[in-house]
């Protein structure tokens, strides 16, 4: 068996598992336990040959597509191609799909004899399918259909939980958002047919210069929008943080992980694949997008207490990340420098794979915390690294990889994207140069924001004394939910620490979307230093500091042995100001941990606050103070609710056609079909 | 023979075709259900030997299945059910409509017209029953119109079925029948509207002791 079948085996393997975990769930949901185990072991094992198949795609030196399953239909044929791109995108879903389908053995175990668990399994296996068919359609009409699945599933998956109607409406808020998107793309899609005149996406390829410049810039923005959406992109990202905390949790970190990245992929395919060399004002866009994207999202996560909703802002900001690395990219394509392009693209890519893996994992670490403590309000928390050591210990490497702090995955391609930035400043010119250190500066104070927000997230949940009975009474998860998290967090270190031997699997990828593989350039001695298309231009290397604080660990304990044998030591309590015992009164909270941000970012949040005392005979003897603080939800505000109004009041002024009488109804169908025949015969 | 000859053929299509487009304006003129049932049971026989005719001077055997269908179904099945609905629910066996007789059939001239005007870029001279495809766009025309103009539901479901009855005309003659397999899925849809109309019709007519659909304007909201 030569190694192109091995690799249409492995993939067929996968997607038939996903279609049978999702028929079996179904078929034993009567015996809930056999259907969760089923259904997510047929996930697992979906999962795990996925990974094979996608890597293998990877590897291959030559990148021409493989024909992996061609299936006609009146009218359309369809089919089912793997090339770079789907490959790598296959990768990550099927990565973080094995992990999180690990986890969801145990965390299903929860809605026994409450809800459907057959459902739930099947729901699951049934987006992860037509997730991964979306990244591997090879035609514009059967992506579309994927596509929709996609949000159908997902959409049924976030109102899993349908008695709160808080539920309800945010899979409603969902549901109209995803369908506003695929309208875009529809549309989009459209164009591209008019002047290929198949649905193909082989006949897609550079046919940008094909369309009218208007037509062109037509389908870039409504891609934009469409796939937009999907991402996540401010200021389409308002569904985000209301679908993903009232998911259950394995639902959000895949939606998290992959779903939001199947608008990145949409993107990179359009962008890259179809329309050709872009105009300079798209890279832009895109990039300063992005960047805008990155720091809303960073600084409204910094003032959330909601600790699902708070890794929902992060998402917005690391799809931000991305983004900033797609549009330079592209900046650099419509200047002409291809290497350039391909750095930025790849940083882009990695930072992609990266956001999967360490936010898949604080996803499940915080479902974790959700399922002990049946909370997600972060001020009732606390204390939990005593009750859940392991968790805790997963959570805390998730924060590190995000904040993109060395060693961790995150710091390579955030130090990737700088680097595409910086070099950026150096190879355009007027204006333009402006843009590349003042986003990169961006880039710079989202990343510290966002590690002073994970620090709030870590040290209030995990750290101090419980605030709450709940707190109190947490208990550490199951051995399968913690499986699922080290799976992540050992794919979080190894791209960490090993981006040598992931990023030749980039090469392909980047080859096919613009025309480099800039690996081996990448990679300097023997594979210890990541550079920066040179020694001279920046380098860095995780490994070697890894390996030089191994070698230093034994320092300080041997100075410390050597030098203060002779110190006294005592242990004693926490200084408690001399009161009877600490309380968990006297903690920190995360109100006031982000009040110095809430004040310094004042002209973005528009805080509002509260205060109302309670007191008896006199106001100096305050008996309870009542303390509440909003921020302003600057976008449904200024754009979404009068967007709202407009709809409605339109919807009322054109209501007279409803006048509930068949026989209009019949008239007005008459009436076009009259009309078309008609305008067919003038024209 | 003369049955052998292609031109008597042609004739024969033309002529049943014409046949069907004066029950369809019989129809409309007609003011009496039961009588526009039986019209409607006349017009699906000569559409089920037209059928049959195209099948024999073509030599495609799978229209006679469909042919065959035709007069089991629409000839026979259907208007027996129909007039099974009209006895037990009918107040009254007129049919009402908005406009009067003369007008309905001035306006179905004029529908013909359009089908004649439509279909013209399609009719190649040397085509058998050529005609046809004009009388087909005709019918569906005039049974959409058939549907729209009448009050009752259900001569509604019979203007549904007599548009239908253009459909099936306007494949047989424009392509020499469908695939087998596309025919047999329109008899299926139509079969299954014709039922689930009879079941709302007993529906309607117990919630609003009428059949006159204008009624259903209450259910606005």
């Amino acid at each position: 068996m030569n190694s192109e079948s091995i690799i249409i085996f492995c993939f067929q393997a996968c997607l038939c598992s996903y279609l049978g975990g999702a028929i079996l769930s179904l078929v034993l949901d009567r015996w809930q336990k056999a259907a969760n185990l089923i259904g997510f072991s047929c996930a697992v094992l979906g999962g795990l040959v996925g990974c094979v198949a996608s890597i293998l795609v990877l590897n291959r030196s030559i990148f021409p597509s493989l024909l992996v399953w061609p299936f006609q239909m009146p009218l359309f044929t369809f089919s089912i191609h793997l090339d770079a791109l789907a490959g790598f995108f296959v990768l990550v879903i099927s990565l973080l799909g094995l992990a999180i389908s690990i986890y969801s053995l145990g965390y299903a175990a929860q809605y026994y004899g409450i809800k459907n668990v057959g459902a739930l399994g099947a729901f699951y296996n049934l987006l992860l399918l037509s997730n991964t068919l979306v990244f591997c359609a090879g035609n514009a009409v059967f992506f579309l259909i994927t596509w929709e699945m996609m949000s159908l599933f997902a959409y049924l998956l976030v109102s899993f939980e349908h008695e709160q109607p808080k539920t309800r409406q945010a899979g409603i808020l969902f549901f109209i958002m995803s369908h506003i998107g695929t309208g875009c793309l529809a549309i989009g899609f459209l164009l591209l047919f008019k002047a290929a005149g198949t649905f193909n996406f082989g006949s897609f390829h550079r046919i940008g210069p094909q369309l009218s410049s208007l037509e062109l810039n037509a389908a870039f923005l409504l891609f934009l929008a469409g796939f937009g959406v999907k991402a996540g992109i401010i200021p389409l990202h308002i569904w985000l943080p209301e679908a993903h905390p009232v998911a259950p949790t394995n639902v959000s970190a895949l939606m998290s992980g992959v779903l939001i990245k199947s608008g990145i992929y949409g993107l990179a395919r359009v962008l890259f694949d179809f329309l050709g060399t872009p105009p300079v004002w798209w890279g832009v866009t895109v990039l300063l997008l992005g960047s805008v994207s990155a720091l809303l999202g960073v600084l409204y996560a910094l003032v959330e207490h909601d600790l699902k909703r708070l890794l929902a802002f992060h998402s917005i900001e690391n799809i931000g990340i991305i983004l900033m690395g797609l549009g330079s990219s592209l900046v650099f394509l419509s200047f002409d420098h291809p290497v350039l392009a391909a750095l930025a693209l790849i940083a882009g890519l990695y930072h992609t794979i990266n956001h999967a893996c360490f936010k898949g994992l604080l996803f499940l670490g915080a479902g974790s915390v959700l399922h002990a403590t049946r909370t997600r309000n972060m001020e009732d928390l606390g204390g939990l690294i005593k009750k859940m050591p392991g968790t805790a210990f997963f959570f805390l490497l998730g924060s590190v990889a995000i904040s993109g702090l060395p060693p961790l995955n995150g710091f390579i391609s955030e130090w990737l994207t700088y680097q595409s930035l910086l070099q950026g400043f150096g190879s355009t010119e007027k204006l333009l140069r402006l843009i590349f250190p003042i986003t990169g500066a961006l880039l710079a104070l989202t990343a510290a924001l966002a590690a002073a927000c994970f620090v709030k997230a870590l040290g209030i949940t995990f750290l101090a004394l419980p605030r709450s009975r709940q707190a109190e009474q947490a208990h550490e998860s199951s051995g399968s939910m913690q499986a699922g998290m080290a799976l992540l967090a050992l794919a979080c270190v190894f791209l960490g620490l090993f981006p040598m031997i992931f990023l030749p699997m980039l090469d392909s990828a980047t080859q096919q979307l613009v025309g480099q593989s800039i690996s081996s350039q990448l990679i300097a001695a023997d594979g210890w230093l990541l550079t920066a298309l040179g020694v001279e231009k920046g380098s860095i290397s995780t490994l070697g500091m890894v390996s030089l604080f191994l070698v230093l660990l034994p320092l300080p304990v041997a100075l410390r042995l050597v030098f203060s044998r002779q110190a006294k030591h005592e242990l004693g309590e926490t200084w408690d100001c001399g009161l009877d015992q600490l309380t968990p009164q006297m903690e920190y909270t995360a109100t006031a941990y982000s009040k110095p941000l809430r004040m310094i970012f004042r002209a973005i949040y528009r805080p509002r606050r509260q205060v109302q005392a309670d007191f008896e005979v006199s106001r100096y003897f305050t008996k309870s103070i009542r303390f509440e603080t909003h921020i302003e939800p600057t976008f449904e505000k200024l754009l979404y609710r009068p967007l709202n109004r407009a709809i409605l009041r339109l919807s009322r002024r054109i209501r007279w056609v409803q006048i509930g009488s068949l026989n209009a109804y019949l008239f007005y169908i008459f009436l076009t079909l009259l009309a078309l025949l008609l305008w067919e015969k003038v024209y | 023979m003369f049955y052998d000859d292609i031109q008597f053929g042609t004739r024969m299509i033309t002529l049943m075709a014409a046949g069907m487009l004066v029950t369809q304006l019989l129809i409309v003129g007609q003011r009496l259900l039961p009588t526009s049932i039986r019209l409607f049971s006349l017009q699906s026989f000569l559409l089920a030997c037209l059928a049959n005719t195209v099948a024999y001077f073509n030599h495609a055997r799978h229209i006679y299945i469909a042919a065959f269908l035709t007069l089991l179904l629409k000839v026979i099945v259907m208007p027996l059910f129909l007039n099974r609905i009209v006895k037990r629910t009918s107040e009254t066996t007129e049919v009402q409509s908005y406009l009067n007789t003369p007008v309905s059939i001035l306006i179905c001239g004029g529908l013909t017209l359009i089908g004649y005007m439509v279909a013209h870029p399609f009719i190649k001279p040397h085509q058998r029953g050529h005609s046809t495809l004009a009388v087909a766009t005709a019918l569906f025309l005039m049974g959409f119109f058939l549907m729209m103009n009448r009050r009752k539901a259900i001569s509604q479901v019979l203007g549904l079925l007599t548009a239908e009855n253009g459909l099936f005309l306007a494949a047989i003659s424009l392509t020499y029948g469908m695939p087998l397999i596309v025919e047999l899925g329109i008899f299926f849809d139509v079969l299954i509207a014709v039922m689930i109309f009879g079941i709302l019709v007993y529906r309607i007519s117990e919630i609003f002791d009428s059949l006159d659909t204008s009624k259903l304007r209450r259910l606005r909201g």
